[in-house]
């Protein structure tokens, strides 16, 4: 076993900070208060995502013949931490170069891809996913926004609830159903969000504005060949882009970085002076380490090309536990935290409350850990 | 012993739900993270709810009671540290009534606003003073459910009040722990009614044991804070007082995670009031250096 990063690994990190350094605003910290899906921080990152374009950061991971330079799982996982610790400058976009894009290389059609992949290459495009519905949470199978198929085109209808950037988005992913069967009639439709019939209204959120949304589609007309992959193939579509999605949130990263700055500013007022808040601060660092090793050990076989299945669960788990015992540290030895005295941590804050909740609850997980790596038996249903 | 409420407790309990019913009712939207309401305070006040502490017939038991009871209003006011440490202080100190603990007054000050009686408690003894303008720097942006203020300095002209700072530190734990109990009733019930309420896998959220056994724990503690606010409310007891605000800075931090948890997505809404009460409950857990400064107050009362 070696622990150490390679000397490309530790040049390329060093290259993103001083990017990073060099690109982001004076006023940067204040700024990424703003949540990832605000409106400020999208314009942002419009400018930004250029930039990391033409420097050869924005996809560095994708493979070559698309624009990338085919960097292995262990770039990306620096690239997402650096950005993640940053505050997220990439603000939506994450999403475009995690998930979104290598869904759409791996599933996509031809047309789709030539369509799509550019504008997000090239750090002009913002998604926005449609998943969740109102009576439709965990329990996405039971999703009812209904695609009726009517010759070349489908008619969709329907409720999507909590869906980030939508107010801004060019494109959404839409899960919908096109049969009556729970997982296999589930189809994916990429849509312009300038289709009449949908209306976006914003949710007033803790978490800051222009986060949540809830996107209503009322007899949307799309082709198609706007459908991604097969009719009732979102299931397995799915499945692939939430393994990328759970681990590309590096959230281990920033709650450490949030920790450190906290500690720092508590020494610096002479109050890191009790066993209390130092014993509780050790927790905390003993819970982001753990996180970041459980996923670790994910990135090094996604490095060796195995199947990466229920581990990532522990690894998520492993997450939310650091997120939250940092929040709770902060809320209790720097409380000036949340009001106005330190934008960064107040950031760490605003990201970290969600983090068992966004992307699919935390209990779920336990449920998946509980079953396919414990290998409990179901509670009776 | 004897645990159950006087009749007159009974009849002061049932006048505020008689007062605030009205309130009840208000419209969250929009409501931001703070819902202070000048008309309640008014109307408590003039009732003279905030001033039960001073009856020696009453005294500190039912004013905890006033101020759990109070606490449970998706509204807030500045009840406890009125109810509960104003007697001690004697005289018309105007309200709101802040407390700021010496050491510590670069952090966010719940009600503080020009013209509250600040007042300050350390190794220096026992100070208030009225806050001016100039003082006071509003925190509207704060991420908790008061109104919040930065206090920007501490004028050296102050009212000294002799009384020893650790009677005042026995109330502000009481108060602390009482607010919290009315804080921790009323998150609880309404994240029951949602887990009743709301649907997933074709069964009630309620049915799932991973989520029973949660809320029954988060049961047994605001259950718990309560008993020890209402008992250190009755001896001033230097250790009833630390164990009451220990017990509730660590319910507070068990719960408030949970109960976002369980309203899932809905829970970081401004159209839901959950963050009414967890986001009072995040502005207590740190007062007085948090459970570590309870646990050390309740360990040497407890064991000198
Ligand atoms: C900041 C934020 C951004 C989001 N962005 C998007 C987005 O862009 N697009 C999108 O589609 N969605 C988005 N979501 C929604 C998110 O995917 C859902 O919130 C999540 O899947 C949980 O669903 P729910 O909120 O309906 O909670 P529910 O499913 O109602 O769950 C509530 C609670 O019940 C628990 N529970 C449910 N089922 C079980 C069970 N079987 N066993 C034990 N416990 C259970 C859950 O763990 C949770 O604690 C976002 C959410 C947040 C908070």
């Amino acid at each position: 076993m070696d622990f150490d990063w390679t000397d490309q690994e530790t040049a390329f990190r060093d290259r993103l900070r001083a990017l990073l350094a060099d690109t982001l605003p004076d006023d940067w910290e204040r700024f990424s208060q703003h949540g990832p899906a605000s409106p400020a921080l999208t314009r942002y990152a419009e400018s930004f995502c250029g930039t990391l374009a033409e420097q050869g950061l924005l996809i560095p991971h994708w493979p070559v013949e698309l624009g990338g330079q085919g960097l292995d799982p262990w770039h990306q996982t620096i690239l997402a931490e650096e950005m993640w610790i940053a505050g997220e400058p990439r603000g939506g976009q994450y999403m475009n170069v995690n998930w979104i894009g290598p869904t759409l290389i791996r599933y996509g059609s031809s047309d789709q891809q030539a369509r799509y992949l550019p504008p997000i290459a090239e750090g002009k495009a913002l998604w926005c996913q449609g998943f969740s519905e109102p009576g439709s949470g965990s329990d996405l199978a039971s999703l009812r926004t209904r695609a009726e198929r009517d010759g070349d085109q489908y008619r969709v209808t329907g409720q999507k609830i909590w869906t980030s950037y939508a107010g801004l988005a060019d494109t959404c992913f839409l899960v919908c159903r096109t049969s009556d069967d729970r997982k296999r009639g589930i189809s994916i439709l990429l849509v312009p969000m300038d289709t009449p019939g949908i209306t976006v209204r914003q949710i007033p959120s803790l978490i800051g504005e222009g986060d949540i949304h809830e996107v209503f589609f009322d007899d949307v007309i799309v082709p198609v060949t706007a459908r991604l992959g097969d009719e009732g193939q979102a299931w397995e579509i799915i499945g692939y882009s939430l393994t990328n999605e759970r681990l590309g949130i590096p959230r281990y990263a920033l709650a450490r970085a949030a920790l450190d700055r906290a500690v720092s500013i508590l020494k610096a007022q002479d109050e890191f002076d009790g066993e209390a808040v130092k014993i509780e601060a050790a927790h905390c660092a003993a819970l982001t380490e753990a996180a970041r090793m459980a996923s670790y050990a994910i990135v090094d076989r996604r490095a060796k090309g195995e199947a990466i299945g229920a581990e990532s669960s522990s690894a998520r788990f492993a997450t939310v536990m650091a997120e939250r015992r940092v929040c709770e540290f902060i809320v209790e030895y720097l409380p000036e935290a949340l009001a106005d005295a330190h934008p960064y941590l107040k950031m760490h804050h605003q990201r970290g409350i969600v983090a068992g909740i966004a992307a699919g609850a935390a209990e779920i997980q336990l449920n998946i850990i509980a079953t396919d790596v414990l290998k409990l038996p179901r509670e009776p249903r | 012993m004897d645990l159950s409420l006087t009749d007159d407790q009974v009849a002061i309990l049932d006048a505020i739900d008689t007062l605030t019913r009205p309130y009840a009712g208000a419209s969250l939207h929009e409501a931001g993270f703070a819902l202070p309401d000048a008309q309640l305070d008014r109307d408590l006040a003039e009732g003279g709810f905030l001033d039960i502490g001073f009856d020696p017939d009453l005294g500190a038991v039912s004013a905890a009671l006033v101020v759990e009871r109070l606490a449970r209003l998706p509204q807030t006011v500045e009840a406890a540290a009125s109810a509960l440490i104003r007697p001690l202080l004697g005289g018309d100190l105007p309200r709101p009534l802040c407390l700021v603990e010496e050491g510590r007054t670069t952090r966010p000050i719940r009600f503080l606003r020009e013209g509250a009686t600040v007042l300050l408690v350390g190794s220096s003894g026992v100070s208030t003073f009225t806050a001016t303008a100039a003082q006071v720097r509003p925190e509207p942006e704060a991420l908790y459910g008061y109104p919040m203020a930065t206090l920007l300095t501490v004028p050296a002209e102050r009212t000294l009040h002799a009384i020893p700072a650790s009677e005042v530190l026995i109330r502000w734990r009481i108060a602390l722990a009482a607010e919290a109990a009315g804080l921790l009733a009323a998150a609880l019930d309404s994240t029951v009614a949602h887990v009743i309420d709301r649907q997933q896998f074709g069964r009630p959220l309620a049915t799932f044991q991973a989520l029973r056994h949660r809320l029954a724990q988060a049961q047994v503690r605001a259950n718990g804070v309560r008993w020890l606010a209402l008992k250190a409310a009755a001896t001033l007891d230097p250790g009833d007082a630390a164990l009451a605000a220990l017990h509730a800075q660590e319910s507070a931090r068990a719960t408030v995670y949970d109960f976002h948890q369980f309203f899932g997505a809905m829970g970081v809404t401004l159209e839901h009031p959950l963050h009414l009460w967890t986001y009072r409950l995040k502005a207590l857990i740190g007062d007085l250096r948090g459970r570590g400064g309870q646990g050390l107050a309740a360990a040497a009362a407890l064991w000198p």
